[in-house]
């Protein structure tokens, strides 16, 4: 062999345990593409027979960030592995952080939740209670979010990882508090005025939406280009001996 | 030459079984890991089966690695880590190398 460069070893060892430890490659650019698939499916009207985030659309969809975490491992096993397993060097720094995101996560979905049971409370319970037992809300939508964080610590390794599963949980929960909420309400929503507040909840929404087709846009580039390093460091190793 | 003419034989002092060019390149790629995988270092350091096999036996019995035979499925996987000691003998070859070189800057 000719003599080795130590530091591109080290740096090639440490780049290829990334992509086992914390890098996702072409799994970002998928989560940023179903980011923007889930807004549009869930808007797209007639989608699979259902209308603007109608129950049945938002039933599927809301398993959309399992499907993700199911593709993310799949895609680990079959492109980043080829040359066999190298375990990345502990790094105590990072791992806080991932821990952070997963608590970060952790209070959001409990938030939402404590709050689509308030507003459920309050809005529909304490004003209409004899409809409760005629008609209650899909209970089991309470269990999604316990659902989505529990494979977190397991799953999600890395903080780009944990960035693309926020954002699709995010999103299914825009869907899923609606979904608890209306499904109780008026069947016929049209008769009610649209108060300021109600405006001012629906401009937020359409934002959030603007500005996740933007940040879906910018996973998938960074997906990709994380990939084509990989392929890179491939190529750059010498001839098999 | 400042150093080696003071101490001519601090030269011969370097530890022999990382001074090796691919035993250098296997210690440092395993430096940079928790466990690196046959495979990967066989393709990282363009060694062939055999030559790297018989270098990591070096560093085996000279206790700066160790093995870990595993199996995925029913293949066999080897994989290797540094041990404490290995990283201490990469770690003084480093500095006893660096003192024996000239200083940036001085011929």
């Amino acid at each position: 062999m000719t003599t080795p460069d130590l530091d591109a070893l080290s740096a090639t060892t440490r780049e290829y345990a990334a992509f086992q430890s914390r890098k996702s490659g072409l799994a970002t650019a998928l989560g940023g593409l179903m980011a923007i698939v889930l807004v549009l499916a869930a808007l797209s009207p007639n989608y699979m027979g259902a209308h603007v985030l109608d129950r049945l659309a938002i039933e599927y969809l809301v398993w959309v960030p399992m499907l993700w975490l199911g593709l993310k491992w799949a895609l680990g096993r079959v492109l980043y592995r080829g040359l066999g397993t190298v375990k990345a060097a502990p790094d105590s720094a990072y791992e806080r952080r991932r821990w952070y995101w997963i608590l970060g996560l952790a209070l959001f979905l409990l938030a939402m939740s404590l709050a689509a049971l308030y507003a459920f409370a309050l809005g529909f319970l304490q004003p209409n209670p004899s409809r409760a037992a005629i008609c209650p809300p899909p209970m089991w939508l309470l269990l999604m979010p316990l659902l989505y964080l529990l494979p977190m610590p397991w799953l999600i390794r890395g903080i780009e990882e944990a960035r693309v599963f926020a954002v699709l949980v995010g999103q299914c929960i825009l869907w899923l508090v609606p979904l608890f909420l209306f499904s109780f309400g008026p069947s016929n929503p049209a008769n009610h005025e649209w108060t300021v507040t109600g405006h001012l909840a629906m401009t937020a929404y359409l934002v959030l939406i603007f500005l996740i087709q933007i940040w879906g846009a910018l996973a998938m580039i960074r997906g990709w280009k994380e990939h084509r390093q990989y392929l890179a460091l491939l190529r750059s190793l010498p001839r098999e001996a | 030459m400042g150093k080696i003419e003071s101490n001519p034989k601090a030269i011969l002092d370097l530890d022999r079984t990382v001074h090796e060019p691919a035993r250098l390149a296997i210690l440092t790629v395993l430096a940079s890991a928790e466990e690196v995988a046959f495979l990967f270092l066989q393709r990282v350091t363009g060694l062939s089966k055999g030559n790297l096999s018989s270098h990591t036996q070096k560093l085996e019995a000279a206790g700066y690695l160790a093995t870990v035979k595993a199996f995925q499925g029913r293949i066999p996987v080897t994989s290797f880590r540094i041990t404490e000691d290995g990283r201490v003998a990469l770690h003084a070859y480093h500095q006893q190398l660096r003192a024996l070189l000239p200083k940036e800057g001085k011929p």
